[in-house]
């Protein structure tokens, strides 16, 4: 067992347990953030992603080893009940959540997407950005809708598109 | 060896972790993204007494032009590709095949050296190096050799790389004016799947539509990579029109050496792999014609 640090959705935090153990195992099991979830545990599904230095990966294919004094927001992180992200918020409005195993890992992938563009997306480029995550409720439509929204609030928001 | 028994090591350095993998008494294996390794020692098939975490060692991360080449860091990864302009405008094969490795979660921690050590033969970025002249510098703590990559490969999985070997530099030989390359892939579905067959295509142009020299590259169709020498040495003949492309296709129908896996049978493979080098050619005329 070693001690490990690392910096969780802005506050350093410490674990000690086997150098081996997954960053998602990590999160879930010493620091109680459960959003992220474990599905295939295989980097298929996109369940447990988070953004590591602020780009998504699979936290169920990371050892705690390999992020010792990095970066990690979950979806935690990305926002809660009482501080809900723009896309969260357009997530419950547009109904983009059924069972919401999924929802978590989508949520941040869908973050790390819109942080990295300044333009209302395309339903390809959408697409293509939730590629690694899958969903076997909604059938995506109104995720992608849902996505499209909080692109359009962001940049009202910040000026750019007017309504 | 249970997983929480596995140690994890951290080289600062190349130097330092060359030095720890040609320790003997030592069981170690690399580790980069972790994309196909961590998900190995979840099946029981890697166990290693020690894994030798590489994925932060900078001095390996790298795109650079020098000596008329590009040369890649083996810890560069499929997203640091996808986003070179300098490979989008010399190499633009392998930004296209990094676009197909998975989905954005495994290109941004999944790593070039990593896809060509773990010689998977559908590994997506394989083909595109191939019809780029790839060679491999591997190095031990004492020394050096260069090989090209269609040497590297022995087998599904396997490679020419030693206990106490790594990869640690990547040379493609970009195109030229007159070269253009195209990658094409088939799979279950587009995002995030594993190739049914993939297709590299590298072609120097002399004018119109006559080829000066071409090079085919085929992903999953036999147990390691394989160039497609006679459908190469027909491309020269005559100009590349539309029917002369169906002939090409028809040859490779017979070149290829396909297996029925889980993912498809010979037959289906051996038909696609015909359709898709027909399709890539006919999108790399239309670009070149475009160009």
């Amino acid at each position: 067992m070693l001690t490990f640090y690392l910096k969780v959705n802005g506050s350093t935090r410490t674990v000690l347990c086997h150098p081996t153990k997954t960053l998602l195992d990590v999160l879930r099991e010493d620091f109680q953030l459960t959003a992220s979830k474990e599905c295939c545990g295989k980097g298929e599904c996109g369940s447990c992603s988070v953004l590591l230095n602020g780009e998504v990966v699979c936290s169920c294919l990371i050892l705690i080893s390999q992020v010792i004094n990095q970066e990690i927001i979950t979806c935690e992180g990305v926002g809660l009940t009482t501080n809900m992200d723009i896309i969260q918020e357009s997530f419950g409005a547009e109904g983009a959540t059924q069972c919401g195993y999924c929802t978590p890992g989508i949520i941040v992938s869908a973050k790390a997407f819109l942080n990295g563009i300044d333009y209302v997306p395309t339903e390809d480029e959408i697409k293509t950005a939730l590629g690694g995550n899958l969903c076997r409720c909604t059938g995506y439509t109104k995720i992608i809708k849902a996505i499209r929204t909080a692109a359009e609030k962001e940049l009202v928001i910040k000026g750019t598109v007017t309504n | 060896m249970l997983v929480s028994e596995i140690e994890v090591v951290t080289p600062a350095t190349l130097k330092e972790c060359l030095t720890m993998i040609a320790n003997e008494d030592m069981n170690t294996r690399l580790i980069a993204g972790g994309t196909d390794a961590v998900v190995r020692m979840k099946e029981g098939k890697w166990r290693p007494s020690t894994w030798v975490n590489i994925k932060g060692l900078r001095e390996l991360r790298y795109i650079i032009e020098k000596d008329g080449a590009i040369h890649i860091g083996p810890l560069t990864t499929h997203t640091d590709i996808i986003k070179s302009s300098l490979l989008q405008k010399k190499a633009n094969v392998l930004v296209e095949a990094s676009r197909e490795v998975g989905a954005i979660q495994m290109q941004n921690v999944g790593t070039i050296g990593g896809n060509i050590g773990t010689a998977s033969p559908a590994g997506d970025t394989l083909p595109a190096l191939y019809v780029l002249n790839t060679v491999l510098e591997l190095s031990t703590r004492n020394s050096k050799r260069i090989v090209p990559i269609e040497e590297f490969f022995t087998g599904p999985g396997r490679t020419i790389l030693k206990k106490n070997e790594m990869i640690t530099n990547i040379i493609v030989q970009p195109h030229g004016e007159n070269e253009i390359g195209i990658f094409q892939k088939l799979g279950p579905r587009k995002a995030q799947s594993i190739s049914i067959v993939n297709v590299a295509i590298s072609l120097l142009m002399e004018k119109d539509r006559q080829v000066l020299s071409g090079k085919i590259a085929f992903g999953s169709v036999a147990p390691t990579i394989i160039r497609a020498k006679k459908c190469e040495s027909i491309l020269t003949l005559h100009p590349l029109t539309d029917e002369m492309i169906q002939n090409v296709a028809k040859v490779a129908w017979k070149e290829v050496m396909p297996i029925t896996d889980v993912r498809a049978t010979a037959e289906y493979r051996r038909d696609m792999a015909s359709s898709l080098l027909e399709r890539g050619l006919y999108r790399l005329m239309r670009r070149w014609e475009n160009k």
